[in-house]
C-alpha cells in the first residue's frame, strides 16, 4: 500500500466549491478531451478487472477486452470463495477496520477536542508528538513493532493486533483539532457558565457542530486498514485470522495453479476487496474532496 | 548481503566480543516428554498430502480418544519456512510440521524452536533403522536430530513426449546425457517452435530456487558433493564451475527464461522440460482447461554423460520436525512414530508418490512399484540423494550462494567463475562464525 | 468556512505558548479553594484535557514512542528472534549494524531503485495531475464524475489494484497485445530496466486523484485577478501558466515532492507483489521490502532495525529541510 497513512498529507477537508475557477472558461472543449482521456485510463483497470473475473478461460488479447457471451462465468467467484472463505476474510477485514475506527473515533475526538480546546499541561508535548508521528511511516517502525506486538504482548494473530498499530488514526485527530479550533470560543465559554461539564460540551456542543468532518475523519480512517497489507501479513499466518487484502495476495503468491483460470480468480478476489471501499467512496464522495491542504502545507 | 556478512563479522570480531547464538537452549523440561493430550500438527497444503494427513489423523485418533489430534494444513505464505518462522517467534507452532525443510533446521533450532528427538529413548535407533545411512545427512553438528528424515523426492529431468516429438527428437531415449548433447536437444526444440523455451527453472531470487536448477546437477557433476562440507564451500571447483557454464549457456542462447512467471511453465507447455521431483506429477495430469502433459523422465546430465539414476541428486525431501511449544511431547512422539511406521509409509507412497526415506523401499512395497513401473527409477534416485548442508546461517548461505547465482549466471551481469568464488568466500565466512550476525 | 491557521503558526503556539497559557485565561468560575487553584497551576486550567488526550498520549508512547527506542536499542546490539522463553545473549556491537547496512550492495541498490522511482514519479505525477485539476477547475460537464473517476484508484486497496496491473501488464498481456512488437522484451515487470519505471508508473496512476485534489484546492486560490492581469498583458496560455499558475501552487509542489519520498522510502505492496519481491535480480527493491526480507524472512531484525532507524533520520531530516525551505520562501 502506497498510502502514506500517517502522513500530513490528508489533512483538513472542506467542502469543494467551484467559485474561483480561472477566468476564460470558454473553450471547454480541450478540458473534455483531456478529462475524457484521463478518466478512460483511470477506470479501465476496474472494468477490465471485473471483465477478467467473469472469463471462463484466461483471454489477454484484444478481444478479451470486451465481454465474450461464451466466455462468461460466474465460477472465479466460487473458486476464490472455495480457496478463501471470503466470508471469513471480510468479516476480519471488518473486525480490522472497525475496531480502528471506533478507537478512532471515540480516543480520537477526545483528543482532537483537548489539543483544540482546552488549556493543560503537557498538550504542547502532545501536539508535536502527533505531528512527529504524522511524518514518521509507520513502515518504517514495522521490525520493533513485529517485537513488542507478537514477541512481548503475544498478540500474533489476534484482531488486537492488528489493531494496536493503527488504534488512533493520527490524521483524524489532527482533522478533528483543525474543525474543533474553528468553532467560536465564546460558544463553550458559555456552556462552561452554565455549569456543563467538558465532556457534555464535547458531545452536546461541538460534535454536532463538526458533524461532516467526523465524516470525513472516518472515511479516511477507514480506507487505511481495509486496504492495509503489509502489517496484517506481518502478523497474521493463520488464514482464518487474516483479512482479505493478506489472504487475496498470498493467494496470488501461492495455490494458483491449483485452479482452472488462475487470473480470473484472482481479479474476483480483487473485485470483493474493491468494492466496499469503492462503494463508501461513492456513496459519501461530497465528504471525501478538496482537501484544503492550506492548514498543512501552509507557512 | 555477503558484504554485510563481512563487515559485521570483522567489526564483531574487532570489538572482542563472544559472538552468541548457537547455544540456544530449548525451553523443554524435560518432563514434557512423558506428556500425554491433546496436539496439534501442520501438514503440507497439496491436495494428496492433506488427504494423507487426514486419513492418519483419523486412523490415530480412534485408536486414541484421550490423545486427540488436530491437524491442519500449514497456512499459505511465500515459504513454509517464514510461516514456521513467524510462528515459533510467537510461540503459537503446532507440535509437529510435517513440512519442515532441512535447510530451515539450523535456523529453527538457533532460534529454539526445535525438540531435539534425542530426548526420546531409542529415538536415534529408529530413526536409523528406518532411513539408514541416509540419516546421517539429518544429524545436526551437536550430534543430536533436531528432525526426523521423512519422505524425499529425488530431483530428475522431466520432458514434454508431445513437444520432443514436434521437434522430431526421439521420446524414449532423447539425447540428454551429456551437457553439450542437452544444449543441442534444447536448441532444436526452440529452434523447431516446438516449445518456447527449453526449460525454465524460476528465476525468481528466492533462497531456495537453486535447489531445482545449480544443485542437483552440481550432485550430479561432483560425484555427490554437498554445498558446505567441513565448513567450507565446495563449489568454487571445475564442477561447480561446468554447472555454472553449462546453465549460462542455457540462459545466454534464451533456451532457459529469465522473467519470473506465474503458473507452471513445464504444465503449461511454456517449456519442454523441468527439473524437479515425483511430488510435481500430480500438477501434470491436467484439468479443466489444461490438458494432461505426456511426459517422459530422464537422469540428469553431466558434462561426460550420465544416463543411470544412480548419480546424486538433491533430495528435495520434507522432514518432520517437533517444536518448542509442545507440551504433549509424548503424544506427538508417539504420533511420529505411528506416522513413520511402514504401514504409513505405504501409504504415504500409495497417494502421494513422494518416496519415503525409508532403507529397502523396493523390496518393502513391491507391489506398488510393480503397479507403477514409472516410479521405479525415482526409488533408485532415492537412495543416492544427497542434502542441504546442516550449517550455522544455512538459509543466508542459500541466499548468498543465490544472489550471486542471479547476478551472473542468469543475468548475466558478471562473469559465473567469479560469482562462485566470491559467494564461496562469503560462504566460508557465514560457516565458520557460529555468530548470528548477517 | 474560515481559515484555518497556518501549521508553523500553530507549532510555536503550541509549544512555546502552552506554558505562558497555563496561567493565563482561567475560565469564568470563582471561588475556587487554594487546592484547586495550586491543581490548576501545575496541571493548566483545565486538567481535564490530560484525560481527555490520555488514551491518544499512551497510543504514541506505546506504539510511537517506545517502538523507536526499541528500534534504536535493537539496531546496536546482535538480535535474532528466538521462541519465547530462549534467553539468548544480545551483544552490544556498537555501529555494526549501521556499517553493514550503509555497505550492503542490495540496500544500496534499493536507494539507487527510490532515486529511480522519484525521477520518474515526481515529474509525472506534477505534470499530469496539474494538467488534470486545470482541466477540472472550471464549470464543465460531468465534473463530479470526473473527479470521482481520477480517486477512485486512490481510496481502492493495492492489493486489489497490483492484482489487475499484474493482469495487464504480464508477459503476453493486454498492454504487450496492444504495444505488439513495441513492447519490451521481456515484459515491463519482468525487465530489468522496466520494473522500477513500471512500479513508478503504477504508484503514480493510483495516487494521481489525491494530488489532482490537492492542485485543485490550490488553484481555486489562486486570486483570479492575476489571470486578468496577465491576459489584459497579452500573455499567452504557456506564459501565464508560468507566471501565475505554477508559482501559485508551489506549495503543493513541494508537498507532493516530499510525499512521493516518503512513499518511495516506503514501497512494499507493489514491489512483493508486482515484481515478486523486488525482482527481477534485485532491480525493483524497496527499503521496506528488504526491511522485511532481511529483517523477518531471514531473521536479521537488527539489520533491519538499523536500516529503518536511517530511514526514519532520512525522512526527518527531509520533512525538515522542507519546512525550513518554505519558510524561507515565504
Amino acid at each position: 500500500m502506497t498510502q502514506t497513512g500517517r502522513t500530513v498529507d490528508e489533512v483538513a477537508v472542506a467542502p469543494d466549491d467551484v467559485t474561483s475557477v480561472e477566468p476564460r472558461t470558454s473553450h471547454s472543449w480541450w478540458r473534455l478531451t483531456v478529462l475524457g482521456i484521463g478518466a478512460l485510463v483511470f477506470v479501465f483497470p476496474f472494468y477490465y478487472m471485473i471483465i477478467g473475473s467473469l472469463q471462463k478461460n484466461q483471454n489477454t488479447s484484444l478481444s478479451g477486452v470486451v465481454p465474450q457471451p461464451g466466455n462468461i462465468t460466474l465460477r472465479n467467484y466460487g473458486e476464490i470463495n472455495a480457496a478463501l472463505n471470503l466470508g471469513k476474510t471480510l468479516i476480519n477485514s471488518g473486525v480490522f477496520t472497525g475496531g480502528v475506527l471506533l478507537a478512532t473515533v471515540v480516543f480520537g475526538v477526545l483528543a482532537g477536542y483537548a489539543l483544540a480546546q482546552l488549556r493543560f499541561r503537557g498538550r504542547g508535548l502532545l501536539f508535536v508528538s502527533m505531528l512527529l508521528l504524522l511524518m514518521v511511516p509507520f513502515q518504517l517502525l514495522i521490525i520493533p513493532l513485529y517485537v513488542l506486538i507478537v514477541r512481548y504482548y503475544g498478540l500474533g494473530d489476534s484482531y488486537l493486533g492488528m489493531i494496536a498499530p493503527f488504534a488512533i488514526n493520527s490524521t483524524a485527530v489532527f482533522i478533528f483539532r483543525q474543525y474543533f479550533l474553528q468553532l467560536p470560543k465564546e460558544l463553550f465559554d458559555a456552556a462552561r457558565i452554565d455549569g456543563a461539564n467538558e465532556f457534555r460540551i464535547l458531545t452536546r456542543i461541538a460534535l454536532p457542530l463538526v458533524r461532516p468532518a467526523l465524516l470525513t475523519a472516518m472515511l479516511l480512517t477507514f480506507i487505511g486498514p481495509w486496504n492495509e497489507y503489509l502489517w496484517p501479513f506481518l502478523i497474521t499466518k493463520q488464514q482464518s485470522m487474516q483479512p482479505l487484502a493478506v489472504a487475496l495476495a498470498n493467494y496470488m503468491n501461492t495455490v494458483q495453479s491449483t485452479v482452472s483460470n488462475p487470473f480470473g480468480t484472482i481479479l474476483a478476489g480483487a473485485v470483493v476487496l474493491a468494492v466496499p471501499a469503492v462503494a463508501l467512496f461513492l456513496a459519501f464522495q461530497r465528504y471525501f474532496v478538496a482537501p484544503n491542504i492550506g492548514s498543512a502545507v501552509k507557512g | 548481503m555477503k558484504l554485510r556478512a563481512i563487515v559485521v563479522g570483522a567489526l564483531t570480531l574487532s570489538m572482542g566480543l563472544a559472538a552468541c547464538g548457537s547455544g540456544a537452549a530449548p525451553s523443554s523440561t524435560k518432563g514434557a516428554t512423558l506428556s500425554y493430550g491433546p496436539i496439534s500438527i501442520w501438514y503440507s497444503n497439496n491436495a494428496q498430502e492433506i488427504t494423507w494427513g487426514e486419513q492418519e489423523v483419523a486412523a490415530w485418533n480412534t485408536l486414541h480418544p484421550t490423545q486427540k489430534v488436530t491437524g491442519q494444513q500449514i497456512p499459505a505464505s511465500q515459504s513454509s519456512e517464514e510461516v514456521i518462522s513467524a510462528a515459533i517467534t510467537a510461540g503459537s507452532e503446532p507440535c509437529l510440521i510435517y513440512n519442515t525443510a532441512p535447510a530451515a533446521v539450523p535456523d529453527f533450532q538457533q532460534a529454539g524452536g526445535l525438540v531435539p528427538l534425542n530426548d526420546f529413548p531409542g529415538a536415534v535407533s529408529y530413526i536409523q533403522t528406518r532411513t539408514g545411512s541416509l540419516a546421517s545427512m539429518y544429524k545436526s553438528p551437536d550430534g543430536q536430530y533436531y528432525q526426523m528424515p521423512w519422505k524425499s523426492n529425488p530431483v530428475v529431468i522431466f520432458y514434454n513426449k508431445t513437444e520432443f516429438a514436434k521437434a522430431g527428437i526421439s521420446t524414449t531415449n532423447p539425447p540428454l546425457s551429456t551437457y553439450s548433447e542437452f544444449l543441442a536437444t534444447a536448441q532444436k526444440l526452440v529452434s523447431s517452435g516446438a516449445a518456447k523455451y527449453a526449460i525454465y527453472p524460476s528465476p525468481s531470487s528466492e533462497f531456495y530456487e537453486s535447489w531445482y536448477d545449480f544443485y542437483p546437477l552440481y550432485a550430479a557433476e561432483s560425484g555427490g558433493k554437498l554445498l558446505v562440507e567441513n565448513g567450507k564451500a565446495t563449489f568454487d571447483s571445475p564442477a561447480g564451475q561446468a554447472v555454472a557454464a553449462f546453465w549460462a549457456q542455457l540462459y545466454k542462447e534464451n533456451l532457459a527464461g529469465t522473467a519470473t512467471v506465474t503458473g507452471d511453465t513445464f504444465a503449461d507447455g511454456t517449456a519442454a522440460m523441468a527439473i524437479v521431483g515425483p511430488w510435481a506429477i500430480a500438477d501434470y495430469q491436467g484439468k479443466e482447461g489444461s490438458p494432461a502433459v505426456d511426459y517422459g523422465v530422464a537422469p540428469l546430465p553431466t558434462s561426460k554423460g550420465n544416463t543411470s539414476y544412480t548419480i546424486p541428486t538433491f533430495s528435495d525431501a520434507k522432514n518432520i520436525g517437533m517444536y518448542a511449544s509442545c507440551k504433549n511431547r509424548g503424544t506427538a512422539w508417539d504420533f511420529l512414530k505411528f506416522t513413520t511406521s511402514a504401514s504409513a509409509d505405504g501409504k504415504l507412497l500409495t497417494l502421494t508418490g513422494q518416496m519415503p526415506m525409508r532403507q529397502g523401499l523396493q523390496k518393502a512395497y513391491a507391489s506398488y512399484f510393480t503397479a507403477n513401473p514409472d516410479y521405479t527409477d525415482f526409488a533408485v534416485e532415492s537412495a543416492h540423494v544427497i542434502e542441504c548442508p546442516n550449517v550455522p546461517n544455512s538459509i543466508q548461505v542459500w541466499q548468498d550462494f543465490r544472489d550471486d547465482w542471479s547476478k551472473s549466471v542468469i543475468f548475466g551481469t558478471s562473469s559465473p567463475n567469479a560469482a562462485l568464488a566470491s559467494a564461496a568466500s562469503a560462504i566460508n565466512k557465514l560457516v565458520s562464525s557460529s555468530s548470528s550476525l548477517p | 468556512m474560515p481559515e484555518v491557521p497556518p501549521l508553523e503558526a500553530e507549532l510555536q503556539l503550541a509549544t512555546r505558548g502552552s506554558e505562558m497559557k497555563l496561567e493565563a485565561e482561567l475560565p469564568p468560575g470563582t471561588g475556587e479553594s487554594r487546592g484547586t487553584r495550586l491543581a490548576r497551576a501545575v496541571l493548566g486550567p483545565q486538567p481535564i484535557g490530560m484525560a481527555f488526550g490520555a488514551p491518544y498520549a499512551l497510543f504514541i508512547a506505546v506504539l510511537f514512542a517506545y517502538p523507536l527506542g526499541l528500534a534504536v536499542w535493537i539496531s546496536f546490539h546482535s538480535y535474532f528472534f528466538t521462541a519465547p522463553g530462549v534467553s539468548v545473549a544480545r551483544p552490544f556491537v556498537g555501529l555494526a549494524n549501521y556499517v553493514a547496512v550503509l555497505t550492503d550492495s542490495e540496500v544500496l541498490r534499493s536507494f539507487l531503485n527510490i532515486l529511480i522511482f522519484l525521477v520518474i514519479n515526481v515529474p509525472l505525477t506534477v505534470a499530469l495531475s496539474l494538467l488534470l485539476a486545470t482541466a477540472l477547475n472550471a464549470a464543465i460537464p460531468f465534473r463530479a464524475l470526473f473527479r470521482a473517476c481520477f480517486y477512485v484508484p486512490y481510496v481502492t486497496a493495492s492489493v486489489a489494484m497490483v492484482a489487475v496491473w499484474l493482469f495487464m501488464f504480464n508477459t503476453g498481456g493486454v498492454v504487450d497485445s496492444v504495444l505488439g512488437p513495441v513492447a519490451p522484451v521481456p515484459s515491463w515487470l519482468v525487465n530489468q530496466n522496466w520494473a522500477m519505471p513500471s512500479i513508478a508508473i503504477y504508484v503514480t496512476w493510483k495516487q494521481l486523484g489525491f494530488f489532482i485534489l490537492l492542485y485543485l484546492a490550490a488553484l481555486q486560490n489562486v486570486p483570479k485577478e492575476l489571470y486578468e492581469a496577465a491576459s489584459i498583458d497579452g500573455a499567452s496560455w504557456w506564459h501565464r501558466l508560468w507566471s501565475v499558475t505554477i508559482p501559485g501552487v508551489r506549495t503543493v509542489t513541494t508537498l507532493i515532492t516530499l510525499l512521493a519520498i516518503i512513499v518511495g522510502a516506503n514501497l512494499f505492496t507493489e514491489p512483493y507483489l508486482l515484481t515478486a519481491g523486488g525482482g527481477p535480480n534485485g532491480t525493483s527493491a524497496s527499503p521496506v521490502l528488504l526491511m522485511y526480507q532481511i529483517g523477518i524472512e531471514q531473521n536479521h531484525p537488527d539489520f533491519a532495525s538499523a536500516l529503518g532507524v536511517i530511514l526514519v533520520i532520512g525522512v526527518l531530516l527531509i520533512v525538515g529541510v522542507q519546512r525550513l525551505l518554505q519558510r524561507n520562501q515565504t
